[in-house]
Parts: structure tokens; C-alpha cells; sequence
């Protein structure tokens, strides 16, 4: 009995002292821990989009071919593209080629997926960042001061205007704002990125033709670029500032609420200088959370505003590619959206840390 | 400065940037702009495509042998080969082609890119092919058939007697017979696949343009190729921008921002033929709209069902609304202007008449009508057809489910002839009563196993051995008397009988701003070159 209660005694100590020579630093099992569940979520998604390709009523052999292929091409099609082998088969080849970041070619272009995504992101990404300024920007100046001056006309407009931005269609919002902004008042670009008298003018760089204008240094063509991206920005920034300034508003009444502020109004401060040193500074964490999933909705792809704009971006380009049954493309944009949400937590999360001691 | 007022001055002053920094800016003079929906492109080479928007593309890329007379579609007039010969047994053609013209490569062009272009496009074997291997052209005998017996002639060899003029359309003034630069071709071959994946982004022919950029979904950039053998075109430049939105195509031409704008709906076409400035431009295209009825399936394997279903639209009043600008009300297989084919009211006999079609239903053993489904896919004439069909059909007491779907889906259901009943459309690529008559009249074999899937009459699972005779005759008929009479027998009968319920012959239509002089089309091509501004 002294034997194994000595031995029942000791395990857990040799446990504790094992572990404690093996053990990862917390850090480092954090940042493992985030890196596998980073990996089953794509693995998760690769397997999902594999096999919606597979059950959807498309036929990607006849996205390639046409209406009219006679059968020996089509079998001929069938064989280059692998579809003849067992299903299996396609999954094991599908990610051993997604391990190499081969997406394959597009079938519709015939050009890597892999080009044809960066060739589109950027656009896609310079419109949600633009948008994803002005929607924060104004959105949580008006949320918070909304909720200071709690029912009062400011408290009111901005309901209104997250009313519009929640009910209103983007789609119909964009073709309303082409007509009064464009086409009567001419305050604006028209659709597509950027006049087709500038369309030789620019060489882009990085994608970001704003930026390429910049860099180009002719700022009669980075003014065009603006004009043209400041209106399907701004449609795209009304539902995330209706998002952002609500969700913002109510973070801060309940921190209006609180003993902290009373007394810290009691000290004298001023009303601004506690709204936003002290109050906002506690929501700030909540704000970021509500930020970061509009921008990864923005990003996502923007279909309706990119199509009525003739945005040539991100959404349109996988709408199309679905359409069409154009599934090397369908699975690389689906895990490119997987790796965005994927990093705005991430990016979250370290902000987080930075924001809040106690989550350190 | 109260808050409220700061605000305000805000937004004024955003306002008044934004309005300093837009330009309006019409389109260059050297440029002919067009917003246009391009999705659709998947390839630029010749023995591949099949769209609407890149035939158009490539036929001004790339020359064929002869081309169709700009005012008269179904005359042939010469294009890269100056004349032609026909043996006197009628069963060689040889063609003469125009010396010193050379690829934008540099390279010259001779008959062995021609005769390479021709065995190319069978040893590819894609839907193209069918037009060499419908005149008896093939992989085997090839080498036999086409030749090249020095750099300027290139002779084709025929196993029966056709008509000249039909050889011409099918096979000269097609893509299959647009000369490729073989050389620039074979050395970007990839695993025996002649340079077709080179080619899905490139041309690498002899035409007016060359392609300089295309970018899925974006835009596509032609320049006039310096070194054309013929007349320089008038604008150098011609770029498309995708443009998907209708309403957003409207904007642009409205705002001189595009000179051209290609897919109107017809209440925007209505609207802008009133404005100052535009102009409606409209040609028939040598495409059908229609209901095809799957004869394997009751009820539709009854023939006074499908001449019943004929007498379901009211071809004028859709005319006149809905399709005002997207067709003309047809019913017969072969299309409207094409040689051979019927003319006004001969070509449209069918009208809306209900009693008539409850009568054919009666006398066909449904006289409490039936439940079928009717699928549509998603292009502007689908949900308006497919609604109003099935609304008069429900006043004769037939049930038709609309299921709409995917253009993809579509085609997928109806080469498996997995249907009741679809409205769709074919177009056909040469301007004689043959184009339709050997795809949608003749049937080679009816069975599951044959799976001539190309064929719209095989997958109604339609076949008329009696008309397949008449097609075989006029297509080798040489009289040229003879030869209308037979297809005017054929036309009339299939009315009547055939598998379809042909509705419309679609419209080509366009909104070109005044600025573009001398826009040149008519249903088997849009001449760029010709254009000016």
C-alpha cells in the first residue's frame, strides 16, 4: 500500500515535472494552437468547396467547350481536365495541387488562378479600403456622438441614415447615385475605375491605381481615379457606418452608464475629453471586432456595387466564375475569402493585446 | 461655429472636391469605345470559339478565306484569297490568295499556314470542326483533301458535288478557314495541343486589328495591325469595357463616355432612340428563339401537341413590347434572309389562336390539357416568353412549370435530354437554309448511344427520316431552282411537324453616339474597319 500510495503520490509530481521540461512556452502553444486551427479551417473549406464543385448541376466541361462540342472533344475535355477519374482521385490530386498553392488555370481564361485573383483583388481591395475609411471615420464619430447626445437631432440623423444604409440596396443606391452625381450633376466619375481617356496613362504597379497614380506622379490621373472611386466607395461605406455607428453608439451608452464617468464628471474633466480618453477607449476593443467584420464583408466581394459600377473586382470575377462552373476559380477565391477572415481575427486578436492589458 | 453648421460646411466642401476632380471626357478620336458584357470569352482561337461577342472579335482579327458581302449577307465576296476556281466536275475549289502579306510576327503568310489552319482545326476536333467534317473533311484523309501545291493556291477536295456558294459560306468565310501563323504557333505548343492554350489569350492571324489586351471581365484592347495586306481601318484603336449593368451601359453612351453601347434592354433602346445624339442601330442575326419539345416524352411525342404549342404566342403583340428590338416574330428553321429561306408572312404563319390550339389538343387526346415543365435560362427574352407562354397555355387548360437556371445548366439538361420542354435559342453560322436545316431539321441517329449531342434535333430526340433525305438532297442539289424548291417543301412541313416552336429571330442592336460614322453590320459580322469618327 506505502509502495503504490508513494507511487500514486509521485506520478502527478514526475507528470508536472515532465511537462515542465517538454512544455511549450504559452506563447508558443498559442501561436501553434492559432496555426492549427488556421489549418483546419482551410482544410475545412477546401473540402467543402470540392465538393459543392462536384454536386452542383454545371458542367465544366461545357463551360469549356460550348453548346456545340461534338462528344469525342467532349470526352477528350473531360480526360484533360480529370474529371474521368474517381472522385478520390480528384480529391487527392485537388490537395496535393492546393499544397503547392496550384489553383490551376482558370477554365474560362485559360491563365493561372492564381494571376487572375491578383490581377482582380487589388481593385477590390483599394474600393473596400476606401469605403472601409469612410464608414469608420464617419461611422464612429457619429455612433459615439450619437450616443452623448442620446435622442437629440444628431441621435436621430444618424438612425435615419443607418435606416437607409441597412434597408437600401446597393444596387439601386449605385444606379441613383450614377444619375444624380454623374450623370446630372457630372460631380463624379462615371463607371470603371478610372476614364478612358486616362485608360493608356497609367501603368499599374501594384494594382492600387490610386496609388499608381501617385507613384506615377500625374495627379490629373490620380484625381480622375478618385473621382471615380469616391461614389461605389462611399454606397459600399453606408452599410458598414450604419453598422459601425450603431453597434458603436450602444457600446458606448452602457459606458455612459457607469460610476467612472460620473465621477470623473464630478472631478471636473471635460464631457469630450472622458468620451473619448476614457469611455471610448474601454469599447475600443468591441469596435475593432465590429470594424473588422464589415471590412471582411467589404472585402468578400462587393457583387452588386462592382457590377452596376463596372468594377472590374473580386466579387464579379467569382459570381462569374460560378456561373460559368469555372471551379479552379470558384476554390481559389473561396479560400482567399477563408485566408481574409482568417487574418482580420488574427490581426484582431493582436490588437487586442495591444488595447486591453488583461488579455495579455 | 456650431456643430451643426460645421458639418454642413463639411459636406459642401467634399462635395466641391469631388466635383473639381471629376473630368468629363468624351472619347478619344482615335479610339472607338464600347461598354459591352464580355463574360462570356473564354478563348480567341478560331478552331474553338463559339460565342457571339468573340466571333465577332475574332472575324476582325482574323481574315478568312472569302467573307460575306457587307449589303447582301448570303453573297461571298473575296477576303484573304483574292478568287477562287471550281473544277469542272464541281468537286475541287481552289483558292488564290493575296500575295506579300505577312503575320504581325514578321512572318510571311503562305498557303501551308492556310492548309495547316484547316487540319488544325480537325485535328482539334471542337464544335468548329463539324464544319469540314460535314463535307466529308477529316483527320484520315486530310492530307489527301487539303493541299497546298505552292505558297498562293490552296485546294480543297470534295467527296460529292456541292454547291459552291454553299462551300464558300460553310467553309471560306468561316473561322475554321482563318489563316494562323504556324510557325509563332508550334513553337508555343504545349503537350500536342496546337498552341491552344497559347491561344486563349493571343491571336496570331492576318486581319484588320490584333488583339493587344483582354482581361476577363474587364476590358479588351485592339489595335490596328500595321502590317494589313488591305486598307488601313479609320480607327486605330477599338477598346471594350465590360460593362454587365444595362443601366449602367445606358449612363455611358447617354454621357458620351462610350461612343457604342451593346446590350440595351428595349425600354432603354426606346428611350435613347429619342435622344439627341444616338442612334439605334438594329440587324438581324441569323439566330432563332424557341420552344423545343422533347419528342421522347408525352405529350410532346405527339405531333398535334407541338403544332398546338405554336398557336400558344402571340408572336406580334411580343413583337411590338417585350421583344421590340430583340426579335422578329419567325417560325421557320431557316432564317430570315438566308438563301433558301421563306419570306414575310410565308415564314411567320402561326398566330396567337387558342380555340385552334384547344382543338389540336382535343384531336390529340388531351382535351383537358396536361402538366409539363417548361425551363428557361437567364438571358433579357427567358422570363418574359416563359411567362407568357405559360399564361396562355393555362387558358387551354395546360399546366407548364417554369424552372429557370443558369445559361450552363441550361445546355447541360438538354444535351442529356433530361427536359419536357426549354426556350432557348441556336445560332448558325452560314446564310443558307442549310446552316439550320442540318442541325435542327436532320437527325443521323436517334439513339441515346449516338449522342449527337451538337445536333438540337438529336436532343429533342426528333428525327424524320423523310427529312433527312430532303436535307442530303439539297445540300448536294447544284440547281439552284431545285434546291429552293426543296427547302421550301422542307420548311413548310417541319412548321408544322418539327420539334420546335420557333418564335423569334433575334435582333443585333446597338446605341452608337452620332460621333461614330459608318457603323457596318449585318448578321454574320460587324465590319470595325469600317468605322470612323
Amino acid at each position: 500500500m506505502t509502495d503504490a500510495a508513494t507511487l500514486v503520490g509521485a506520478t502527478p509530481r514526475r507528470r508536472r515535472r515532465g511537462r515542465r521540461k517538454g512544455a511549450l512556452s504559452p506563447k508558443v502553444a498559442a501561436v501553434l494552437a492559432r496555426a492549427g486551427s488556421v489549418l483546419v479551417t482551410l482544410l475545412g473549406l477546401a473540402g467543402l468547396t470540392f465538393m459543392i464543385g462536384r454536386l452542383l448541376p454545371l458542367d465544366p466541361v461545357l463551360a469549356v467547350l460550348g453548346d456545340n462540342a461534338t462528344p469525342e472533344a467532349y470526352r477528350a475535355m473531360t480526360i484533360q481536365l480529370g474529371l474521368d477519374k474517381p472522385l478520390i482521385v480528384q480529391f487527392g490530386n485537388y490537395l496535393l495541387d492546393l499544397a503547392r498553392l496550384d489553383f490551376g488555370n482558370s477554365l474560362l481564361s485559360g491563365r493561372p488562378v492564381v494571376d487572375e485573383i491578383a490581377r482582380v483583388f487589388p481593385a477590390t481591395l483599394e474600393l473596400a479600403t476606401v469605403a472601409m475609411v469612410i464608414g469608420t471615420g464617419i461611422g464612429v464619430p457619429l455612433g459615439v456622438v450619437a450616443a452623448v447626445y442620446r435622442n437629440s437631432w444628431i441621435d436621430h440623423t444618424a438612425r435615419i441614415l443607418s435606416l437607409i444604409g441597412y434597408s437600401a440596396p446597393n444596387f439601386w443606391l449605385g444606379l441613383m447615385g450614377l444619375v444624380l452625381f454623374y450623370a446630372t450633376l457630372g460631380w463624379v466619375g462615371g463607371p470603371g475605375r478610372l476614364d478612358f481617356i486616362y485608360e493608356f496613362d497609367l501603368t499599374p504597379v501594384t494594382g492600387f491605381f490610386l496609388l499608381d497614380a501617385l507613384m506615377s506622379g500625374n495627379l490629373e490621373v490620380f484625381g480622375n481615379v478618385f473621382s471615380h472611386i469616391i461614389l461605389p466607395a462611399s454606397i459600399l461605406a453606408l452599410s458598414s457606418l450604419a453598422y459601425i455607428s450603431r453597434m458603436t453608439r450602444s457600446f458606448m451608452i452602457e459606458q455612459l452608464e457607469q460610476e467612472y464617468v460620473v465621477t470623473a464628471r464630478a472631478k471636473g474633466l471635460g464631457l469630450w475629453r472622458i468620451v473619448w480618453l476614457h469611455v471610448f477607449r474601454n469599447v475600443a476593443v468591441q469596435v475593432i471586432t465590429v470594424v473588422a467584420l464589415s471590412y471582411a464583408f467589404l472585402l468578400e466581394g462587393a457583387v452588386l456595387t462592382e457590377t452596376v459600377f463596372a468594377w472590374p473586382g473580386f466579387g464579379r470575377y467569382m459570381t462569374n466564375a460560378l456561373l460559368s462552373a469555372d471551379m479552379n476559380s470558384v476554390v481559389g477565391c473561396t479560400l482567399l475569402i477563408g485566408v481574409i477572415f482568417v487574418a482580420l481575427n488574427l490581426i484582431c486578436d493582436i490588437l487586442y493585446r495591444i488595447l486591453d492589458p488583461r488579455t495579455r | 461655429m456650431t456643430l451643426r453648421t460645421r458639418l454642413l460646411a463639411g459636406v459642401a466642401c467634399l462635395a466641391a472636391g469631388s466635383a473639381a476632380l471629376s473630368a468629363q471626357a468624351a472619347t478619344p478620336d482615335n479610339t472607338l469605345v464600347m461598354a459591352w458584357n464580355i463574360d462570356a470569352i473564354s478563348t480567341f482561337d478560331p478552331a474553338q470559339i463559339g460565342e457571339v461577342v468573340t466571333s465577332e472579335l475574332v472575324s476582325n482579327i482574323c481574315d478568312s478565306l472569302v467573307e460575306f458581302a457587307q449589303d447582301e449577307e448570303s453573297r461571298v465576296v473575296p477576303a484573304f484569297a483574292k478568287s477562287w476556281d471550281v473544277s469542272d466536275d464541281k468537286l475541287t475549289l481552289t483558292f488564290h490568295l493575296t500575295e506579300g502579306a505577312t503575320f504581325p510576327s514578321g512572318n510571311p503568310v503562305t498557303a501551308a499556314d492556310t492548309v495547316w489552319s484547316l487540319k488544325r482545326v480537325l485535328s482539334l476536333g471542337f464544335g468548329n470542326a463539324a464544319a469540314l467534317t460535314e463535307y466529308g473533311f477529316s483527320t484520315e484523309n486530310m492530307d489527301e483533301l487539303i493541299l497546298a501545291p505552292d505558297d498562293k493556291t490552296v485546294v480543297l477536295k470534295f467527296d460529292k458535288v456541292y454547291p459552291t456558294n454553299l462551300l464558300l459560306q460553310a467553309i471560306g468565310a468561316y473561322r475554321v478557314a482563318a489563316t494562323l501563323d504556324s510557325k509563332t504557333i508550334m513553337a508555343n505548343e504545349k503537350d500536342g495541343d496546337f498552341g491552344n492554350a497559347y491561344l486563349n489569350a493571343r491571336t496570331e492571324c492576318v486581319g484588320p486589328y490584333r488583339l493587344v489586351q483582354w482581361n476577363q471581365g474587364e476590358g479588351i484592347v485592339l489595335q490596328a495591325n500595321e502590317g494589313y495586306y488591305g486598307e488601313a481601318p479609320a480607327i486605330p484603336r477599338i477598346l471594350i469595357r465590360h460593362v454587365a449593368e444595362t443601366g449602367t451601359q445606358r449612363l455611358l453612351v447617354e454621357q458620351g463616355d462610350v461612343d457604342i453601347a451593346r446590350d440595351l434592354t428595349p425600354d432603354d433602346l426606346t428611350e435613347l432612340a429619342a435622344t439627341d445624339g444616338i442612334s439605334i442601330k438594329s440587324a438581324l442575326k441569323p439566330q432563332l428563339i424557341f420552344q423545343t419539345m422533347n419528342v421522347l416524352r408525352p405529350p410532346f411525342d405527339n405531333p398535334k401537341v407541338r403544332e398546338a404549342m405554336k398557336y400558344l404566342v402571340d408572336y406580334q403583340g411580343l413583337g411590338d413590347t417585350v421583344m421590340q428590338y430583340l426579335g422578329k416574330p419567325w417560325n421557320s428553321f431557316a432564317q430570315s434572309g438566308a438563301w433558301g429561306a421563306l419570306e414575310g408572312a410565308e415564314g411567320q404563319p402561326f398566330s396567337l389562336d387558342l380555340e385552334k390550339a384547344k382543338a389540336l389538343l382535343t384531336e390529340a387526346g388531351y382535351p383537358d390539357g396536361f402538366e409539363s415543365t417548361l425551363l428557361i435560362g437567364s438571358l433579357p427574352w427567358s422570363s418574359p416568353l416563359g411567362q407568357h407562354l405559360q399564361q396562355n397555355a393555362a387558358k387551354i387548360g395546360v399546366k407548364l412549370n417554369i424552372e429557370q437556371m443558369a445559361n450552363a445548366q441550361l445546355f447541360a439538361r438538354a444535351r442529356a435530354r433530361d427536359f419536357d420542354s426549354i426556350i432557348m435559342a441556336w445560332q448558325t453560322s452560314i446564310p443558307d437554309a442549310h446552316g439550320n436545316a442540318s442541325r435542327l431539321v436532320m437527325n443521323p441517329d436517334n439513339s441515346d448511344e449516338a449522342k449527337l449531342t451538337q445536333y438540337p434535333s438529336w436532343r429533342a430526340g426528333y428525327q424524320d427520316l423523310a427529312l433527312n433525305e430532303k436535307v442530303l438532297a439539297a445540300a448536294t442539289e447544284t440547281d439552284d431552282e431545285k434546291r429552293r424548291a426543296i427547302y421550301r417543301d422542307m420548311q413548310v412541313e417541319w412548321m408544322k411537324t418539327g420539334e420546335m416552336a420557333v418564335m423569334f429571330q433575334s435582333y443585333n442592336v446597338a446605341a452608337v453616339r452620332d460621333t461614330v460614322k459608318n457603323w457596318t453590320w449585318n448578321g454574320f459580322r460587324t465590319y470595325y474597319s469600317e468605322a470612323s469618327k
